[in-house]
């Protein structure tokens, strides 16, 4: 089975290690890269082969730009984004309405790029 | 062979905090004997379960993490809090300090410097990096320049933190977004700093804060 490719651009630094180990335990999931500003993301996602991006922190209820602007240039990607003080996660994916997982766990966010990339 | 440590971890960010348990109990001789979600409910635990090292998030929305430090210090003294902090701030690093604290991680350092941090302070040690000995440093030296009039009435460093902000101009709400604390828990010390100083409003106990020079540089 092929491994589902992680993207990070995550802050602060610690947070980045924790959902990098946490990646890293799954026997189904890899990462492959990592940026430090969401920005950057654009250009890595236009040179690696990426299933679902993990992007912190972004406000809690803003729209983030970056997110649409990625779903745009990549239909198929899944993004998963966390505010930075860690009370909810957002999942985008193209035309649908973005789902808010509330307080989440790092089983609840592997759950969530589980179920839409199986 | 190393001593095996026991550590508490405190932060209201869920992932944040179930990901430090499952990596520190990753490493050799560390022993995560619990952990919890807000400052109120960290203060029973701690009490009962006696960790050697207490991780505390600096921001909590009921007890931030100088509070819990202060009252841990009070209570249980040879539990050894390292602080974790966002901002690379002299005062809030100092504050941590005079709080009790005997180490202060930013965030945004690295998984092994925070398990060398509690190795340090398992071992009576204060592992500090060297931008943030560079801040104590310049603030000691800052100290010792100044002239701090005596007074019977002693403010703590959270309360000092928060007349520098009303005298910032900012708002109760601004002031709880800022330290990242309840607007509740603002009140409550704005109260708690005109009661003691026996003032009447904010704009005296700004004139009070400038008069004993405890206002911060700008």
């Amino acid at each position: 089975m092929e491994k589902i490719k992680v993207f990070l651009s995550s802050r602060p630094k610690l947070l980045s290690e924790v959902i990098r180990n946490l990646i890293e335990h799954q026997p189904d999931m890899v990462v492959v890269g990592e940026v430090l500003d969401p920005l950057q993301l654009l250009s890595a996602a236009r040179q690696t082969l990426v299933n679902a991006v993990i992007i912190t922190p972004l406000r809690a209820n803003g729209e983030p730009k970056i997110c649409h602007q990625l779903l745009a240039e990549h239909p198929r990607l899944k993004i998963v984004t966390l505010s930075a003080k860690g009370e909810a996660a957002y999942l985008y994916q193209s035309g649908v309405p973005r789902f808010c997982i509330d307080e989440p766990s790092g089983q609840s966010i592997l759950n969530a790029i589980r179920q839409v990339l199986h | 062979m190393k001593e095996s440590v026991s550590v508490f971890i405190v932060d209201d960010n869920r992932l944040l905090r179930e990901g430090l348990v499952s990596m520190l109990a990753e490493q050799e001789n560390f022993v995560v004997v619990g952990a919890a979600a807000s400052g109120r409910k960290a203060l029973e635990k701690i009490k009962e379960l006696r960790p050697e090292v207490a991780l505390i998030d600096i921001g909590m929305p009921d007890k931030d993490g100088i509070e819990v430090t202060q009252a841990l210090y009070q209570d249980m003294p040879e539990v050894k809090v390292i602080i974790l902090g966002m901002p690379d701030l002299t005062d809030e690093i100092m504050a941590c300090i005079e709080a009790g604290a005997v180490g202060y991680v930013l965030k945004e350092a690295s998984f092994d410097y925070l398990v060398e941090t509690i190795r340090s302070a398992q071992r009576g040690e204060t592992f500090c990096s060297p931008r943030m000995a560079a801040s104590l440093f310049s603030r000691v030296a800052e100290l010792s320049g100044e002239q701090i009039p005596q007074s019977s009435v002693r403010l703590t460093p959270r309360e000092v933190q928060i007349i520098n902000q009303v005298a910032d101009g900012l708002s109760n709400k601004e002031i709880a977004q800022k330290l990242s604390i309840e607007l509740q828990t603002v009140k409550n010390h704005i109260h708690n700093i005109l009661d003691k100083l026996q003032l009447h409003n904010r704009l005296e106990a700004v004139q009070y804060a400038r008069e004993r020079k405890l206002l911060k540089k700008k």
